[in-house]
């Protein structure tokens, strides 16, 4: 299925490393680690992972928020990756919008939620002020708010109600890819589910693709197409989402998914979590470079050939 | 559409136990639709406003001050004294106001001491009805004096005259010379503040905004304009541009405004890597527009009330550098001026000091309340700190 399609967003040998201070006092962070992934369109794909394995700076990279340190990236065939323009910023902040973490820090206290919502329409040519409203309006409806909640400022709102605007701010532009950065994870389990669920309706009708990025594999699991996991920088397993959730092969993916609750209190009694360990999950041959090997269709995992070997060895039931 | 796409997502294999008729899905395929709020909508002026306005304390500061400033423009040309007219005739003269006469105060009393006790009955000298009490008589070298307390006023003979607030040693009015001073002082202050400002903002923004290498080129040439120290500076600038308002606030701007331009940067880089503003970025904003609209906006609550602190403090240093003989050329008087003067006749003619003292300390308190509550009305956490 996948295949037979071109990829919208096409990252290769994503790189982005962090240093602070001089000298003795120089650290170094590998926020990603050469990352290679493919969006394609129409699907969601999720990006998931513990906090700080580098999930928020990979979507920050996608839009050049951050300016990755190596890698290529290409959206609809033409390179994103290069230096900044205003061409490219306009090309990029025409496709892609982003959806941000946190609902209180995402919007500018001093703004309505008119002048926040319409602020990506302004300086992006639309010149006038009554068509611009209309959409705005068009939008806040289809998020669930209020013309009258136009007025408002965001301190006014609930945490949900906040994401909304967010949503609303992104899809206003009428973007291709929606970069969501744990849109869910600052908000109440009952507001989750419409979250998620309003972000798949809209997908649906207004035909978007998602990079759909949570900690908490629980989240991710009815909404995404292709799921992808990260640990400490580097996409560790990437598969379909059935896929990884009923034959998941790397140590980290099963502890993430032995952590996953489940509505099923025979379950959950005898539940027990399994903890990574990144030395004594990995004892064959430390030595040998690791790859991403596509164990089964589709089905990718980052392993040396002794760890593929055994990771093939499990039935695929 | 939306409902099958989840409902397909769903893996009956997950729950065993669980029927599928059982099995529903939070708030899917439901139209959210939120109510309209209660109230007007309040924005963050608004609100600070609202909070100022509950500050007892700040709010008398603002109307002192105002009244400061009313009296600063008008105050000069109600006593039809000019304040560099001089009176030979009228000179130290104490305070007389028309009604507070009749109460004691203001009269235009004063004590002549050292007095010759035997020309207190000479109407020439002491005209009919001035003399109050004659007291502490004593003997020097066979003479006796005495101490007379008159009415100064017919004392000269200047019965019909109201100084409302005395004469200096040249016979100027002091009323007069108080406002303009006052004003002239007020000048000084606001100009060379607002300058601060303006320039510490730019200045300030471009260092914060940008970062890396431009910040660390920018505050290093910060820190060597501070390491000048300001009464070597003034002086420099009387020296080129001789005693006049300009050299004074260019004196106050030279270092001023690094405090501003210090401030402005710590605020932008506070506020550069919030959400909002990168996410105004990620939308395409240009530049201009997020340090317009998404950073300043932010960051002027604090500068707002700096400013308003700062007013005082420019007061203050041309007080300061007046008293040190740094100020302004005469005749023009300004609140440092007059206290200078005042102070050297402060023994003999105590209200000629005791006014402008009055005036400055009532501006620098009013100026700080009314700072503290700026302060409280844009930052409500930093209520009750100093
Ligand atoms: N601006 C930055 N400067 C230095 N280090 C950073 C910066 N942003 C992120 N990091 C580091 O990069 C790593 C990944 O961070 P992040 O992408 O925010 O993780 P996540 O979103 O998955 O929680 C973390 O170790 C974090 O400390
Ligand atoms: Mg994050």
């Amino acid at each position: 299925m996948m295949e037979n399609k071109a990829p919208l967003l096409e990252v290769e040998h994503l790189k982005m490393t962090f240093t602070s201070g001089k000298g003795k006092k120089k650290v170094v962070v590998n926020a990603i680690d050469d990352n290679s992934f493919n969006v394609y369109e129409g699907e969601t794909f999720g990006l998931v992972g513990e906090s700080g394995c580098g999930k928020t700076t990979t979507g920050r990279s996608i839009v050049r928020l951050y300016h990755p340190t190596g890698g290529t990236m290409r959206f609809d065939g033409q390179d994103i990756s290069g230096p900044m323009t205003r061409e490219l910023r306009h090309f990029l902040s025409d496709n892609i919008a982003m959806v941000f973490q946190d609902p209180v820090d995402s919007l500018n206290p001093r703004m309505t939620v008119m002048e926040i919502v319409e602020e990506g329409l302004k300086y992006r040519g639309m010149k006038n002020a009554a068509e611009r409203r209309e959409l705005v309006y068009d939008m806040l409806d289809k998020v669930g708010l209020t013309r009258e909640h136009a007025s408002r400022y965001p301190h006014e709102f609930s945490g949900g109600q906040r994401q909304r605007i967010g949503i609303a701010r992104a899809l206003v532009v009428k973007p291709k890819l929606i970069i969501a950065d744990e849109p869910v994870s600052a908000l109440d389990v009952s507001i989750q589910a419409q979250i998620i669920n309003l972000l798949n309706e809209l997908k649906e009708e207004l035909g978007l693709t998602i990079i759909f990025i949570a900690h908490d594999l629980s989240v991710v699991k009815y909404f995404s197409t292709r799921v992808a996991v990260m640990y400490r920088g580097k996409i560790v397993e990437m598969a379909p989402s059935k896929d990884l959730y009923r034959n998941p092969v790397h140590p980290y993916t099963i502890s993430l998914l032995s952590s996953v609750p489940q509505p099923d209190p025979t379950y959950e009694r005898s539940r027990k979590s399994i903890s990574y360990d990144i030395v004594a999950d990995h004892i064959e041959m430390p030595d040998e470079e690791r790859k991403m090997h596509e164990i089964w269709p589709e089905h990718f995992v980052y392993c040396n050939s002794k760890e593929l070997e055994r990771y093939q060895q499990k039935q695929r039931p | 559409m939306a409902e099958n796409s989840i409902k397909n997502l769903y893996q009956e294999s997950d729950y065993p136990d669980l029927r599928p008729e059982e099995f529903e899905l939070a708030h899917v395929g439901k139209r959210i639709h939120d109510v309209n709020f209660e109230g007007e909508a309040t924005g963050f002026f608004k609100e600070a406003f609202r909070r100022f306005c509950r500050n007892k304390a700040a709010l008398v500061s603002f109307w002192m001050i105002c009244i400061i400033v009313i009296m600063a423009i008008v105050g000069p040309s109600m006593s039809g004294f000019t304040y560099r007219q001089q009176n030979p005739l009228r000179t130290n003269m104490p305070p007389r106001v028309p009604v507070l006469e009749n109460l004691g105060i203001f009269d235009g009393r004063m004590v002549l001491t050292n007095r010759r006790a035997d020309s207190i009955s000479d109407p020439e000298k002491y005209p009919e009805g001035c003399i109050y009490r004659v007291f502490n008589q004593t003997t020097v070298r066979g003479v006796e004096m005495c101490s007379v307390e008159v009415d100064y006023y017919k004392y000269v003979g200047a019965e019909d005259e109201y100084y409302w607030f005395g004469t200096d040693n040249f016979g100027r009015d002091l009323w007069t010379r108080l406002w303009r001073g006052s004003r002239i002082s007020l000048i000084i202050a606001v100009v060379s503040v607002l300058t601060n400002v303006v320039i510490g903002l730019i200045y300030g923004s471009i260092a914060g905004y940008y970062g890396g290498w431009v910040d660390m080129v920018m505050m290093r040439i910060c820190e060597i304009i501070t390491a000048l120290p300001q009464v070597v500076v003034v002086t420099m600038f009387i020296l080129m541009f001789g005693t006049g308002m300009q050299s004074l606030i260019l004196a106050l701007v030279v270092r001023g405004w690094v405090g501003t331009a210090r401030m402005i940067r710590a605020q932008f880089l506070r506020f550069r890597g919030r959400e909002y503003v990168l996410a105004a970025e990620a939308f395409g904003v240009p530049e201009y527009a997020q340090i317009f609209r998404h950073i300043l906006p932010n960051a002027i609550g604090p500068v707002i009330t700096q400013t308003m602190m700062a007013v005082p403090g420019a007061i203050f240093t041309e007080s300061f550098l007046a008293f040190i003989g740094l100020g302004l050329a005469p005749p023009e008087p300004s609140i440092g001026v007059l206290l200078s003067n005042g102070q050297q006749v402060l023994m003999q003619y105590p209200f000629q000091t005791l006014f402008p003292a009055l005036l400055i300390s009532v501006l620098m308190i009013a100026f700080n309340l009314m700072g503290n509550g700026l302060r409280d009305a844009f930052d409500p956490t930093q209520r009750g700190q100093e």
